[in-house]
Parts: structure tokens; C-alpha cells; sequence
């Protein structure tokens, strides 16, 4: 009852908002701790307009989309909402202003059907406001699902329901708040292409509705196929807003990557192609994450592993490792096969992971730089059986001296160092236990420039010293700086595979961008290189 | 393969645990009953569920707590205290206060202590199983310093009759637990306050999305809880011929049994009412099984193993269900 009158409402004062824009956002801005997420980013949108967003991993999508929902408040800017100015930073005043997101990220309940998924935080009452009004719930519910032709059971936990069907309660919820503005971030990750056309036709139809939907999404074709104007954010600023149709998809991707190299150029491995496989990795795949992973990696060369967040690299390093386990396939080091899939036989075998997020899988904070430089290979610096504190400095100022850590001494905690510090630590910890492939995740994220070209070097000279380097890394111009190879995956599969003289930023966005429709002719492509 | 379709129907079961508690209730039940008619007697029965009324009706408050992934194990000493309280207020021996003041005094303590536990937990970012330890172990401390090994002795019969009286032939503390029962259900699943609470348990980032008050939910359980337990404490006290300082003594362990057994997870999100209800009524059955058993002094200690090992099993297939959901979720 309450909705329907309140829906009244909203399409009666539709009329007069006409002469808004629906959205407003100007000159946003947001930093985290010394990063700038966004600068003086501007974006309108009217009623009943499709408006794409684009960009690279870290362009500041995700922080534009959370400032609009209410989750972050923006240091700097305004946004306006049919007119009216939006209190940021408050979930509620998002919502009531008429904006819904659907998250990339599943934001189910999952022990909840999807009937009270739909309503949670805005439930119908009846009985002098006492109790839920279930009937209206439900029968709210299946007209929403019959509006999107799903024929899920709503009573059912939406944690039993497969993932498409997740998504579609997350769309379910999004509707029933008749919102104007609808976000949606990379709405079609987990759907078959029957489902993405539903919701292609649902979109449509919100759009005759004269809802305005800003459509996040690395699918380029979609974007051509959706959108009537497309934004681009390149590093928290916007390079341009156009009509779809002023756009090619060779366009698009030279305005995501216009980036300024500023890192110091690398020249390389000195002898690449020539050193002995070590690293070998064979259709390795794990179900429903990544399949048919196929690399090498040699001795003294640096393979950089691009793709954009969520393509499944992270992923292959820890299946690689034996942190999760693969499904099918198999790792080879130097010709033998890690047959229990363990981090155990990993490290035995000689490989050494340096995982993305240093400060909580790479490190003990609290503990000293020699506790921590000692961690792996603990049961090697004994004597008797025992700790044994001098083997511990030993092993602590050789690689301090080393690598070049900055500290006072080895008995100070990792966490009064600098960011670049730690990860070296990390580096340091795993080539005490000296191994024959280091693969390093994202080692330079977060730490200054300075600090990253010393990284940087220290990655060169240990391929130079023999070691077999995969590198994982967001940053495009680093991968490109820092590579002898380059393998592109999108989507849990390997996109392709680049040499370091004909890999550029566009030919790495191009192979991680690729569409599934053309994915198999790239594959092709890209396969007659190696 | 044969593993993982034991693991999922072991798992199916998980899901469905109130039937399994249930199951074994009637089983229990049936075969105890069968062996000694005695356990049937009416006045047997009656006796089990009014050891067994306390204890619900704090496991209504429990079962939210658990829900939002908290935990409060200070309701045994909460009890203690409260137990001391209204004593030294309406005893004749004591203060002797009219009735109905101690009753309101004794549930706006409850219910302030709880909100106490809530505060800490939300706003001082202490973990509850920390806060609420502290809690167990200050509140025996106030209850032993207000009683000074004083034993209360003499209740006004206006107290009185919350323990001994009935209504229609049945106690009047069954009564009480019945419809704190019924509330907690209905709360549980036809308001909004009690789908927010599912909701904010099963997944807190969706829940912060979603513009959901975590924080009001947690403290309303925490509170919610210390109320019940002061509910709890009215009925049940007046039962007893003394107070004494030890009163509610690991009352938190059998309550969190309870809860647990009867299918709610203790990472939040899962369980209901009913099932907690269902695992008092089966803990409750077995303790007064072994009196029937003939263990003579020994049923106490059998009485803690049993419960010890009901909660250990309960957690493992607890473990089993969400390692089977992950499954799920990864393909």
C-alpha cells in the first residue's frame, strides 16, 4: 500500500523533475591516505539515459560508484540529484534520492530467501506497524522475478541459488525501490548470454521508464550495445564524455591508456629465450575460477601476468603455490610435477609467493624484521633443535645488506618500516629459503615511486641471478617495463601472449578487453607467437 | 566421491536441524520412557519443564546474540547477581521492599547490564566473548561481595508464587516461557527487526549497504538478553528454598549448548527460535534421564560430559554445512 501510493508520488513529481538533469556530479574528488582515487572527476546524466563508464583497473570507478551510493564521502564536490543537492556520505539519502547499485560483489544474504533479500531495510508493515506485511512481500516479489523472467523459488535461501540467480535478486532489489538512477557494476560477470540478454531487455525497458542507468562494465561490446554516452576515467581524472556513436573501440582504449610512463625503463633480460624452463604450468585450472592456464617461465626472465582485476591472476599465483587447489592440470618445476598440490611441496620445490596483500598475508607486523626474515625456513636456523639467535642475525643483516632495508637494526618491528621496506622484507623472507621461481602479486602496489624503482631493480637483478620471475601487477606501464614476456589473461583464461618488443599498452588492453565472440580468433593471434 | 556425498547428506541434515533435534527428542523420549514408566509420570514431566523454563527463555535472547555473530557467556553470573538482588531488596530479612518495586528494579538491571555488554561490544570494539568473560567473572565478584556468604532464607509470598503458582493446573514459569518463546518467534520472522538481524548475521557488508544499523541491532540483542535473563531469574529464584552467591553457576554453558544444538551457527546468520527451543527441551531430557539412569552421584558428572560432547558435535556439523555451502558457492 505504502509503496504504490509512494510510487504515485514519484511518477507525479517525474513530471516537474524533467527539466533537471537527473545527476549531477561535479568536480568529485576523493584520496586514500596518499593515493588520489579521484580528482575533479564531472559526470551528468539525464532521465532515461544510458551512460557507460570506462577505465582501467584503478581509473576510479569503484570510488565514484561508492561515493554515489553513500558508502564514501567525497573530500572535495557535489552531486545533484534531479536538482537537489545529495547529502553524501550516507547510504540513506543515496537511496531516498532515488539511486540503487547493484555491486559487483555479491551483497546477498545468503541465508535469507530472496523475498526478504528484496525488502531488507525497507520493509511493508501492517498490523499498526508491527509485523511484516508477508502477502505484499511476496506477491511483490513474484511480479518483480515475472518482470525479469525468473522463475526462482522467492522462498528459497538465495545462498542454494546459483550465481546468475543471485544476481538477478540483487536486480530484484534494485527494481522494487523504483529508483532513477540505477548503477550497475559489471552486471554481467556471472551471467550466461541468455541472461545477459534478459537483462539487456529489462535495462531497455527501465530506460523507457525514463530511469537512468549508468553501466559499468569491461565489455566494451556491451557498451557499444547499451550506452548512448560513454565516460572515460583514466587515474581519477575523466578524459572525455561522448555519444556512443562520436566512439570507436579503438578510440576508447587509447583514451584508457593515455598514461604517463614515469617509471625508469628496464632493458630486460640479458639472455632471454636461452635460459632452462623452470616453471612450467600446463592447462592448469580450478572449477568455476580459471581454466587451460598454460606459461613458462625460464630462468633470468621476467614474465609479467596483465589482465584486469578479476581476470583470475591473483588466483593462478595461489593455485600455483598450492594455497587453493587446482582442479585439473598440472605444475612442473625443472621437469617434476608437484604432485600434492601443498605449500609445503611448493616451497620445497623451490617456489617462493609474494602475495598481494603484504601486510596481512606477507608479514607479522608486530614482529622484528629478523623474526620475520626467519619465518620459512624456521627449522634450518637450529641448533640442537633450538632457535638459534645468531643464525637469525646472520640471515637478518645479510639480506638487510642485501636488499637494502632501511632500518636502525634487525630487532625493530616490520610495522615501523615504509611501505617499499616491508616489501622488500617480504621479498628477503622468501629468498632466504632460496628458491627457483619467485612469483611476486601486485609488489609495488601502494608504495611510493622511489620505493618502486628500487623493487623494481631488485626484481632484474635476481632474474639476472638465475630466477624464475612471474609478476603480477595492475600497472600496466610496470608490466611493460618490467617484463621480458607478457601473458594476458581475461576471465580465468590466458587472453594471449605478447614479446616484450610488441607489447604495447593498447595490444595488453586490447588481448585483456577482447570480447568472448572474438576471443577465440585472439587466442589464435596471439597463439602463433609463442 | 563417496566423501563428499556423505559430507553433503551430512550437511543436508545440518540444514535441517531442527528435525534432527526433534528426531532425537522423540527417540530419547520414546526409549527412556519405554525402559522406566516412572519418566512418564505427569509430575515427572512437569518438573523437567520447569528446570527447562529458565533456560529457554534466556535462549530466546541467546539465539539473537548468536544470530548477529555474537556471543554473551555472562548470563549465568548475570543471574547470580540478579538472583542476590531481588533477594536483599523484598526479603523480610533484608529490605524488604513491596514485591513489584524489586521485580522492576531486578528487570531494568538486567536489561541495563545488557545494554553494558552491547556498548562494549559496538562502540568499544571489544569481541563479546571477551566482554561478556569480563562481565562472568566481575558479576560473581559484586553478587559474593553483596552477599558476604550470607545465606537469604525467607521470600515474600508475593515472589513466591512466581515460582510455586500456576494458572490452569500449569506453572506459572512454563507460561512465561511459552510466550516469551512465541514472541521471540514471531519477532524472529515476521519483523523487521528480526529479518534485519538474520540479515546483518549473514552477511555485515551487504548489511552496511543496505543502510542497516548493526550497531542498534547488536546492543537491542545484547540488551534483549539481560532482560530475559532477569525474566529468567523471577521464575526460578522463588523455587528455590535459599539464595546463595553461587546461583546460575555455568548456567551460560548450558544456555550456549542449547543454542547451539539446536542449529544456530555461531558465525551468525542462521538458526531459529524453535530449534533453540528444541535443544533445551533435549538437554533437559537427558539430565533427567540420568537420574533415571541410577548413576546415583555420578549423573552430575556424566551430565557435563554429555553436554560437552552434544556441543562439540553440534560445531562439527555446524562445519560440515558451511564447508558444503562453500562448495557451493565455488561452483
Amino acid at each position: 500500500m505504502l509503496v504504490w501510493v509512494l510510487s504515485l508520488i514519484l511518477i507525479d513529481l517525474d513530471g516537474y523533475y524533467m527539466d533537471f538533469q537527473l545527476i549531477e556530479v561535479n568536480e568529485i574528488s576523493k584520496a586514500f591516505g596518499g593515493v588520489q582515487a579521484l580528482d575533479g572527476v564531472s559526470l551528468d546524466m539525464a532521465p532515461g539515459e544510458i551512460h557507460a563508464l570506462v577505465g582501467e583497473n584503478g581509473a576510479g570507478k569503484s570510488t565514484l560508484i561508492k561515493i554515489l551510493a553513500g558508502t564514501y564521502t567525497p573530500d572535495k564536490g557535489t552531486v545533484t540529484v534531479s536538482g537537489k543537492k545529495l547529502h553524501t556520505g550516507d547510504v540513506r539519502a543515496s537511496e531516498d534520492a532515488g539511486i540503487a547499485v547493484i555491486h559487483q560483489e555479491s551483497t546477498a544474504f545468503l541465508h535469507l530467501n530472496a523475498v526478504d533479500n528484496i525488502f531488507v531495510g525497507r520493509e511493508p508493515l501492517r498490523c499498526l506497524g508491527m509485523l511484516l506485511d508477508r502477502p505484499l512481500m511476496v506477491n511483490h516479489t513474484k511480479e518483480l522475478l515475472k518482470r525479469l523472467d525468473e522463475d526462482l523459488n522467492p522462498m528459497q535461501p538465495v545462498g542454494e541459488l546459483p550465481l546468475a540467480q543471485r544476481q538477478m535478486v540483487g536486480i530484484a532489489r534494485a527494481l522494487s525501490k523504483q529508483s532513477k538512477l540505477l548503477i550497475m557494476d559489471e552486471p554481467t560477470a556471472s551471467l550466461s548470454t541468455r541472461e545477459t540478454e534478459t537483462l539487456f531487455r529489462i535495462i531497455r525497458q527501465l530506460q523507457s521508464d525514463g530511469v537512468g542507468i549508468l553501466y559499468v562494465s569491461h565489455r566494451l561490446e556491451e557498451v557499444f550495445e547499451l550506452a548512448d554516452r560513454v565516460t572515460v576515467l583514466r587515474d581519477g581524472h575523466t578524459v572525455d564524455t561522448l555519444p556512443i556513436d562520436k566512439v570507436t573501440r579503438a578510440s576508447l582504449i587509447q583514451m584508457m591508456v593515455g598514461r604517463e610512463v614515469t617509471e625508469t625503463s628496464n632493458e630486460g633480460s640479458k639472455s632471454p629465450e636461452t635460459g632452462k624452463v623452470v616453471l612450467e604450468v600446463d592447462k592448469l585450472g580450478r572449477e568455476g575460477v580459471f581454466q587451460d592456464v598454460t606459461l613458462q617461465v625460464r630462468a633470468g626472465e621476467v614474465v609479467g601476468l596483465a589482465g584486469l582485476v578479476g581476470a583470475g591472476r591473483s588466483e593462478v599465483a595461489r593455485a600455483i603455490f598450492g594455497v587453493d587447489r587446482h582442479t585439473s592440470g598440472s605444475v612442473k618445476v625443472d621437469g617434476s610435477v608437484l604432485c600434492s598440490g601443498s605449500v609445503k611441496e611448493a616451497v620445497n620445490m623451490g617456489i617462493a609467493l609474494v602475495p598481494e596483500d603484504r601486510q596481512h598475508e606477507g608479514l607479522v607486523l608486530p614482529m622484528t624484521i629478523m623474526d620475520n626474515l626467519s619465518l620459512v625456513i624456521q627449522n634450518r636456523l637450529t641448533r640442537w633443535g633450538l632457535r638459534s639467535s645468531e643464525r637469525e642475525k646472520e640471515l637478518a643483516e645479510k639480506t638487510m645488506h642485501d636488499l637494502d632495508v632501511r632500518a636502525s637494526n634487525a630487532y625493530v618491528p616490520a610495522e615501523s618500516l615504509s611501505g617499499g621496506n616491508q616489501q622488500k622484507l617480504v621479498i628477503g623472507k622468501w629468498l632466504a629459503s632460496s628458491p627457483r621461481v619467485l612469483i611476486l602479486d601486485e609488489p609495488t602496489r601502494g608504495i611510493d615511486v622511489g620505493a618502486k624503482t628500487e623493487v623494481h631493480k631488485m626484481i632484474r637483478k635476481l632474474a639476472d641471478d638465475g630466477l624464475a620471475v612471474l609478476f603480477i601487477s595492475s600497472d600496466l606501464p610496470e608490466v611493460l617495463a618490467m617484463s621480458d614476456r607478457i601473458i594476458v589473461m581475461r576471465a580465468g583464461t590466458v587472453a594471449g601472449e605478447l614479446k616484450r618488443e610488441e607489447a604495447t599498452q593498447e595490444k595488453v588492453l586490447e588481448l585483456a578487453l577482447a570480447e568472448s565472440r572474438e576471443s577465440s580468433q585472439t587466442d589464435k593471434l596471439a597463439g602463433g607467437v609463442e | 566421491m563417496s566423501k563428499n556425498a556423505i559430507i553433503s547428506k551430512l550437511g543436508v541434515l545440518a540444514q535441517k536441524r531442527e528435525y534432527g533435534v526433534l528426531a532425537l527428542l522423540v527417540v530419547t523420549f520414546i526409549t527412556v520412557g519405554s525402559q522406566n514408566h516412572a519418566f512418564l509420570a505427569m509430575g515427572n514431566l512437569k518438573d523437567m519443564l520447569v528446570a527447562c523454563a529458565p533456560v529457554a527463555i534466556i535462549a530466546c535472547g541467546m539465539t539473537f546474540v548468536l544470530l548477529l555473530g555474537e556471543i554473551d557467556i555472562s548470563v549465568g553470573s548475570m543471574m547470580g547477581l540478579l538472583a542476590a538482588v531481588i533477594g536483599i531488596l523484598t526479603s523480610p530479612q533484608h529490605m524488604g521492599l513491596p514485591v513489584g518495586v524489586g521485580i522492576c528494579i531486578t528487570l531494568l538491571l538486567g536489561t541495563g547490564l545488557g545494554l553494558i555488554n552491547g556498548l562494549l561490544v559496538t562502540f568499544g570494539k571489544v569481541p563479546s566473548i571477551i566482554v561478556t568473560l569480563g562481565m562472568l567473572t566481575a558479576l560473581r565478584g559484586i553478587t559474593e561481595l553483596l552477599m558476604a556468604g550470607r545465606w537469604i532464607t525467607q521470600l515474600p509470598p508475593g515472589l513466591r508464587v512466581l515460582g510455586v503458582g500456576t494458572i490452569l493446573g500449569v506453572p506459572v514459569c512454563i507460561w512465561v516461557a511459552v510466550v516469551v518463546a512465541a514472541a521471540s518467534i514471531l519477532m524472529a520472522r515476521e519483523t523487521p527487526l528480526g529479518r534485519r538481524i538474520y540479515a546483518v548475521g549473514s552477511n555485515s557488508k551487504a548489511a552496511l549497504v543496505a543502510g542497516l544499523p548493526e550497531r542498534r541491532l547488536k546492543i537491542f540483542a545484547f540488551a534483549l538478553t539481560g532482560f530475559l535473563t532477569a525474566v529468567a531469574t523471577l521464575v526460578s529464584v522463588p523455587l528455590l528454598s535459599v539464595i546463595e552467591s553461587g546461583i546460575g553457576n555455568s548456567l551460560e554453558m548450558l544456555v550456549v549448548t542449547c543454542v547451539v544444538v539446536g542449529g544456530t551457527s555461531t558465525n551468525g546468520g542462521r538458526g531459529t527460535i524453535i530449534g533453540s527451543i528444541l535443544g533445551v527441551l533435549l538437554l533437559g531430557m537427558v539430565r533427567t534421564d540420568l537420574i533415571f539412569l541410577r548413576l546415583g552421584e555420578t549423573s552430575t558428572y556424566w551430565e557435563r560430559a554429555i553436554q560437552g560432547a552434544f556441543i562439540l558435535v553440534a560445531v562439527l556439523i555446524d562445519h560440515i554445512a558451511r564447508r558444503r555451502s562453500n562448495l557451493e558457492v565455488t561452483q
